[in-house]
C-alpha cells in the first residue's frame, strides 16, 4: 500500500504533462512579462538615460554624458541640497514624531480604552482619501478666507502667509502629511498587535508592571517583525513624498523635494536627463530600506 | 559649449512698428488671398490653455465658433490647465495632440519646431499678406530655418499697472515717475498709506522675471540683456549684481507673502485695491473687464521708469502669443486652416466682439476704436525701441524654469546670498549640454 | 493574600483614571483630526450666497444639498466616475488574477527561481514611481505605433489600467503567497493524485480557498487605484477621459472661487472610499495584516 502511494506521489511529481508545463509557463510568464515591460524596463531605461544628454524628443539626439549629470547635481545645483534637506526633515519628523504617535495610538486602542472603536475609524479616514482630495480639504482650511485664517481674524486681504512663509511652511506641510501617516501606521501596528499573545501581557500585569513598562519591555520586542516593516514604510514614504507638495506648489520647487526635482527636470518645459539622474539618486536611497524589508519578510525562505 | 543661438535681436527692435504704424483699417483686405488653396474639411480639435471659466476661454470659443460658421468645420475645444499643458507639452505633442492650440512665440515655439513637433504654417502667414508687418513675421520666424511655426495674434506690454482711483485717493501721480528714485518714493508713499507699494507674487517661479528683465534692460541695455540670456555675458558680472541690488531695494515695499501667491494673487491684490504698483503683463485685463467695466476703466499702465539715462526707456518685454499647429495632430491641415483664420481679420473681430481686450499684432486690427487703456498700452509699446519676449521665452527652457526661477526665489528669500546664487546660476549655465 | 487584592484594586483604579484621561486626550485629538473633513462637508451644505452675504463663520441661514446636485450637473462628475470605473475595475481584477497566478506557482510548485520571482515582484511594488513614468510614456507611444494606433495605450483607459496592474501586482503576489502557505499541502496533493491538471488545480482547488485574501486585497486595491491621480495626468491628454481624482485638478482651477461647490465636489469624490472603509472595514484590516506580517 505504502509503496503504491509513494510511487504515485513520485510519478505525479515527475510527470508534468505538456499541457501542465504550458500552463505553468503561462502562469509565470504573463505576469512576469507585464512586470518587466511596464516596470523594470522603464526603470532600466531611466537609469541608462541618466548617463546621457537628451531633450526627450528624438531618439537620434541622445548623446553620451557619462557622469556629467551627476556631477552637475552634486556640485552645481544648490536646490538639490535643499530638497535633500526637506526629504531629511520629512524622514526625521515621521520617524520621531508621526510614527511613534501612530504606534502609541495603536497600543492604546488595542487596550480597548473608552471610545476605541470611534478612534480607530476617525484616525484612519484620512488614509483612505486621495491626496488630491486632501489637498483640496487643507486648502479650504488654510487659504485666505478659510477656517484657520478666519480664526486668526484675517480676511482675504491680509491673510497670514503660510505656503510662502519659510519659517512655518515646513511644519504645516509636515502636519498635513502626518494627518495621513499617523492613521496608516496606527492601523498597521494595530493589526500586528492582535498577534501578540495576550497571556504575556496578563502575566506582566500580575507582576505589577505599569502599562508603559509592559509596552516597552514585552510588546515592543514581541513586535519586532512589524517594527521593521514600520521603519521601512516610514523611510520609503519620506523618500517618495511628492503628491501633496505637487498639489500645493506645482513644479516650482518653492519647497523642493527629490521627487519634485525629478518631475521638474524630466518632464516640464526644459527636459533634461538631470531628471533621470535625480530619479536614480532616489532609487539608490530607497535600495537600503527595500533590501531591509525583503530580508525581514522573507527571512525564513532566505535561510 | 552653447550653440550660437541668437534669437534675432535686431529684427525685433522694429516689432513695435506694427503697433504704432499699423493704425487704421488695412486697405484692400489681403486675407482671402488663399483663393487658390483647396478647401479644408473635417473636425478640428483645439486646446485652450486655461480654465473654461476664464474670460480668455470664452473668447477663444467664440472665435472658434466664427470659424465653424464660415467653413462649416466643427471645432472641438477642450480646456487644459495651463501649467499642466506646458509641463507635459513634449509628451502631449508626441502623443495624440489636438490639432491647434494657443501658444507662445520664442524659444518655446522654435525649439519645439526644430524637434519636429510643430507644423509649418508659413503658407498661412503668406496668406495673411500685408496684415502682418515684417517685424511681426520675424517675431514668429524660427531663426534656424526661416519658416514660421506660429501664427502671431496678440501681444501685450509688461509695465507698471495701477488703479487710477487708488492713486487719486492717495494723492499720487504715477505718470510722473521718471526715475528710479521716483518709483521708490511712490512705493514709500503708497506703503505709508497702508497699501502694498510694489505687489509681487513669485510662487510660480516666473513672475518675478518680469521685474528682473526690465531692471536689466533699463540699467544695462537691451543688448546686454539678450546676450546674458544667450550665454554671451556672465551672471557673475557686476552689471547683474547691480540689477539684483536694485530689486533688493524694492523688497521692503513688496507684500510679505511674495512666495505664497502666484500671478493671480498679484492680480487680486490690484483688483481688491490693496496695492499701488504691480509689474505685470497686461493680459490679465480681461479678468478686470469680466468683473466690471468700472474696474476695467480704472486700470492704467505706465512704462517702468528710467534708471540709466544711457538707455532711457528704450526697451520693454512684450511677449507675442499666437496659435500653433501640432505636427502629429489628426487633422493637420484643419489645424493650419483654423490657425490662419484666428490670425485673420474675421477671427480677430470675433474675439473682440466676445470681449477680448488684448492688442492684436495684425494691422487688420482696428485700433481707432481702441479704449483708453489699450491706447495707453500702445503708447507704452511705442515708446520702446527694443522688444524682448520675456526671460522664459528668450532663453533655453531647461535654464529658465529649473535654474533662473529658483535663483530669483532664493534671492527673494535671502538677499544676502546673492553672490552665491549668481555663481551657481553661472555654473548651471556652463553645465548645460549643447542643444 | 488580602493585601495583594487591595493593591491590585488600587492599582487598577489608578489605571482606570489614567485610562480615562488618555481617552479624553485622544478624544480631543480625534475631534481635531476629523475637523477638516467636517468643515469641508459643512461648507458644502451652505449655499454660496449665504457665505458671500454673511461670511464664512456666520450661522447658517440655509442648509441644503443644492451644491451637490449642482456639482453633479456642472462638474460632469458622473462622466468622470465612469472613467474611474473603466480603469479601476479591470485593474483590480487583473491585478488579483495575475498575482494569484504567481503566488500559486511559487507556493505549490518548487522551482529554483521561486524565491527570486517573489523578491522581484515584492521589490517592484516599492520602486519610486518617478523612476518609470517618462519611459512608460515613450513605451506606450512606441507600442501604439507598432500596432498602428498611437492611442492604443496612451490617452487610453487600457494604458492607465496596465500601469496600475504593474505596480500593484507585487503586493498582491506577496499577500497571496503568504496566505497560501497557510493552506495545507494535502489539499493540493490529493488534487494532483486525482490527476488534476495544473489549471484545474488552480481554478477549482486553490482559487475558491483564496476568497478571504482576495476580498481583502480587492478592497485595498480598489481604494488605492481609485485614489491615484498622478498617472492619468501624465498619460492622458484629454481631460474628458480622466478618472475623477485627476479631474479634480482641472475642476479645482475652474471653480476655485466657488468653494462651496468645490467642497461638495470633493465630498462626493471622497465618499466612495470612505463608505467602502466603513462597510468593509474587516477586509481592510485583514488585507493590511496579511501584507504587513507573515501569518
Amino acid at each position: 500500500m505504502k509503496t503504491a502511494t509513494a510511487n504515485k506521489k513520485v510519478r505525479s511529481r515527475r510527470s508534468l504533462s505538456r499541457n501542465d508545463r504550458f500552463t505553468l509557463a503561462a502562469f509565470i510568464g504573463i505576469p512576469t512579462l507585464m512586470q518587466i515591460i511596464f516596470l523594470w524596463l522603464p526603470a532600466l531605461i531611466t537609469i541608462a538615460l541618466s548617463f546621457t544628454y537628451w531633450n526627450g524628443i528624438n531618439v537620434s539626439d541622445i548623446k553620451w554624458a557619462g557622469l556629467a549629470n551627476y556631477k552637475n547635481i552634486f556640485f552645481g545645483t544648490p536646490v538639490f541640497y535643499e530638497a535633500l534637506k526637506n526629504n531629511l526633515i520629512w524622514l526625521l519628523w515621521f520617524t520621531f514624531i508621526a510614527t511613534p504617535l501612530g504606534i502609541l495610538l495603536a497600543y492604546q486602542i488595542d487596550r480597548k480604552i473608552k471610545g476605541h472603536k470611534i478612534f480607530e475609524t476617525v484616525f484612519y479616514i484620512p488614509v483612505v482619501l486621495s491626496l488630491a482630495i486632501i489637498g483640496i480639504i487643507w486648502n479650504f482650511m488654510l487659504q485666505p478666507g478659510g477656517f484657520v485664517q478666519g480664526i486668526m481674524g484675517r480676511d482675504i486681504g491680509n491673510a497670514v502667509s503660510i505656503w510662502g512663509n519659510y519659517s512655518i511652511n515646513t511644519y504645516v506641510i509636515m502636519g498635513v502629511a502626518s494627518w495621513r501617516h499617523i492613521g496608516y501606521i496606527m492601523l498597521l501596528y494595530l493589526a500586528g498587535l492582535k498577534s501578540v499573545d495576550p497571556s504575556l501581557r496578563e502575566a506582566a500585569a500580575i507582576d505589577g508592571a505599569t502599562e508603559w513598562q509592559t509596552f516597552r519591555k514585552i510588546v515592543l520586542p514581541a513586535m519586532r517583525p512589524v517594527n521593521i516593516i514600520i521603519v521601512v514604510i516610514t523611510i520609503i514614504e519620506s523618500l517618495r513624498a511628492f503628491d501633496l507638495v505637487y498639489i500645493i506648489y506645482g513644479t516650482s520647487t518653492a519647497w523642493p523635494l527629490l521627487n519634485i526635482l525629478v518631475f521638474q527636470n524630466f518632464a516640464g518645459q526644459g527636459i533634461s536627463m538631470k531628471g533621470a539622474a535625480y530619479a536614480v539618486i532616489l532609487l539608490v536611497l530607497c535600495i537600503g530600506p527595500i533590501l531591509l524589508y525583503l530580508r525581514n519578510v522573507f527571512k525564513e525562505d532566505l535561510k | 559649449m552653447m550653440s550660437e543661438e541668437n534669437n534675432g535681436i535686431s529684427r525685433r527692435s522694429v516689432l513695435k512698428g506694427a503697433a504704432v504704424g499699423g493704425l487704421g483699417i488695412a486697405a484692400g483686405g489681403s486675407l482671402l488671398a488663399g483663393c487658390g488653396t483647396k478647401k479644408v474639411t473635417g473636425d478640428v480639435h483645439f486646446t485652450i490653455r486655461g480654465n473654461l471659466s476664464d474670460a480668455g476661454a470664452k473668447i477663444a470659443i467664440a472665435a472658434n465658433d466664427a470659424y465653424t460658421k464660415k467653413t462649416g468645420n466643427k471645432v472641438i475645444s477642450q480646456a487644459v490647465n495651463s501649467d499642466d499643458f506646458q509641463n507635459n507639452f513634449v509628451q502631449i505633442m508626441q502623443g495624440t495632440p489636438d490639432d491647434a492650440f494657443g501658444w507662445m512665440a520664442g524659444w518655446r515655439t522654435n525649439a519645439r519646431a526644430d524637434a519636429g513637433l510643430l507644423a509649418d504654417v508659413s503658407d498661412q502667414i503668406k496668406a495673411l499678406g500685408s496684415a502682418l508687418s515684417p517685424a511681426a513675421i520675424q517675431g514668429a520666424t524660427n531663426p534656424k530655418d526661416g519658416k514660421q511655426y506660429i501664427i502671431p495674434t496678440t501681444y501685450y506690454p509688461w509695465g507698471l499697472h495701477y488703479r487710477k482711483s487708488t492713486m487719486k485717493e492717495l494723492g499720487l501721480d504715477p505718470e510722473s515717475i521718471a526715475t528710479w528714485d521716483d518709483l521708490i518714493k511712490l512705493c514709500e508713499a503708497t506703503q505709508k498709506k497702508g497699501l502694498v507699494g510694489y505687489a509681487l507674487g513669485d510662487k510660480g517661479g516666473w513672475e518675478a522675471m518680469g521685474t528682473f528683465d526690465i531692471i536689466n534692460m533699463r540699467l544695462n541695455g537691451y543688448q546686454f540683456h539678450i546676450d546674458l540670456l544667450n550665454g554671451k555675458e556672465k551672471w557673475t558680472d557686476a552689471k547683474v549684481v547691480d540689477v539684483f541690488t536694485h530689486m533688493g531695494q524694492l523688497i521692503p515695499y513688496m507684500n510679505k507673502n511674495v512666495l505664497d501667491i502666484s500671478w493671480d494673487g498679484m492680480r487680486d491684490l490690484l483688483l481688491q485695491k490693496k496695492c499701488g504698483a504691480m509689474m505685470m503683463g497686461s493680459w490679465f485685463a480681461n479678468d478686470f473687464k469680466a468683473k466690471s467695466q468700472e474696474d476695467y476703466d480704472d486700470l492704467w499702465i505706465v512704462p517702468f521708469p528710467e534708471i540709466n539715462p544711457e538707455h532711457g526707456v528704450d526697451s520693454i518685454d512684450a511677449p507675442l502669443d499666437g496659435i500653433s499647429v501640432a505636427a502629429n495632430g489628426k487633422n493637420v491641415e484643419g489645424g493650419k486652416d483654423l490657425a490662419g483664420f484666428l490670425g485673420s481679420k474675421e477671427g480677430i473681430d470675433a474675439a473682440v466682439a466676445a470681449g477680448d481686450t488684448n492688442i492684436y499684432i495684425s494691422s487688420e486690427f482696428d485700433t481707432t476704436s481702441y479704449d483708453a487703456f489699450n491706447k495707453q498700452k500702445l503708447a507704452v509699446l511705442g515708446a520702446a525701441k527694443n522688444i524682448g519676449f520675456f526671460l522664459d521665452r528668450d532663453t533655453r527652457g531647461d535654464f529658465a524654469g529649473p535654474v533662473v526661477g529658483p535663483a530669483i526665489q532664493s534671492f527673494l528669500k535671502n538677499p544676502k546670498d546673492l553672490n552665491k546664487i549668481l555663481e551657481n546660476t553661472q555654473k548651471q549655465w556652463d553645465a548645460l549640454p549643447a542643444l | 493574600m488580602s493585601s495583594t487584592i487591595v493593591q491590585d484594586k488600587k492599582y487598577r483604579n489608578k489605571q482606570k483614571v489614567k485610562d480615562n484621561l488618555i481617552s479624553l486626550f485622544i478624544g480631543f485629538f480625534a475631534i481635531v483630526w476629523i475637523f477638516p473633513i467636517l468643515w469641508t462637508v459643512w461648507t458644502s451644505l451652505r449655499p454660496y450666497n449665504d457665505i458671500i452675504s454673511y461670511g464664512v463663520f456666520s450661522w447658517p441661514r440655509h442648509l441644503n444639498l443644492d451644491n451637490y446636485f449642482h456639482a453633479f450637473r456642472v462638474m460632469g462628475l458622473t462622466h468622470y466616475f465612469l472613467n474611474t470605473l473603466y480603469v479601476t475595475v479591470p485593474a483590480v481584477i487583473l491585478t488579483l488574477f495575475l498575482g494569484s497566478l504567481i503566488a500559486f506557482v511559487v507556493s505549490r510548485y518548487s522551482f529554483r527561481f521561486n524565491l527570486s520571482l517573489l523578491l522581484l515582484f515584492t521589490a517592484g511594488n516599492m520602486l519610486p514611481i518617478v523612476l518609470t513614468y517618462i519611459p512608460v510614456f515613450w513605451l506606450y507611444i512606441k507600442i501604439g505605433d507598432l500596432f498602428g494606433n498611437r492611442s492604443l495605450l496612451y490617452n487610453n483607459y487600457l494604458g492607465i489600467t496596465l500601469v496600475h496592474v504593474a505596480f500593484q501586482v507585487g503586493f498582491a503576489t506577496f499577500v497571496l503567497s503568504s496566505y497560501m502557505k497557510t493552506v495545507p499541502k494535502e489539499i493540493s496533493e490529493s488534487a494532483i493524485i486525482d490527476g488534476a491538471s495544473v489549471f484545474r488545480h488552480y481554478w477549482n482547488v486553490m482559487l475558491p480557498l483564496l476568497r478571504p485574501p482576495l476580498a481583502a486585497l480587492g478592497v485595498l486595491m480598489s481604494c488605492w487605484i481609485y485614489n491615484d491621480f498622478f498617472w492619468a495626468l501624465i498619460l492622458m491628454s484629454e481631460d474628458s477621459k480622466r478618472p475623477v481624482t485627476s479631474a479634480l485638478r482641472q475642476l479645482q482651477g475652474q471653480y476655485i472661487t466657488d468653494f462651496n461647490l468645490l467642497a461638495a465636489g470633493a465630498s462626493i469624490v471622497a465618499a466612495p472610499t470612505i463608505i467602502l472603509f466603513f462597510v468593509l472595514r474587516k477586509q481592510f484590516v485583514s488585507g493590511l495584516t496579511l501584507g504587513s506580517t507573515k501569518g
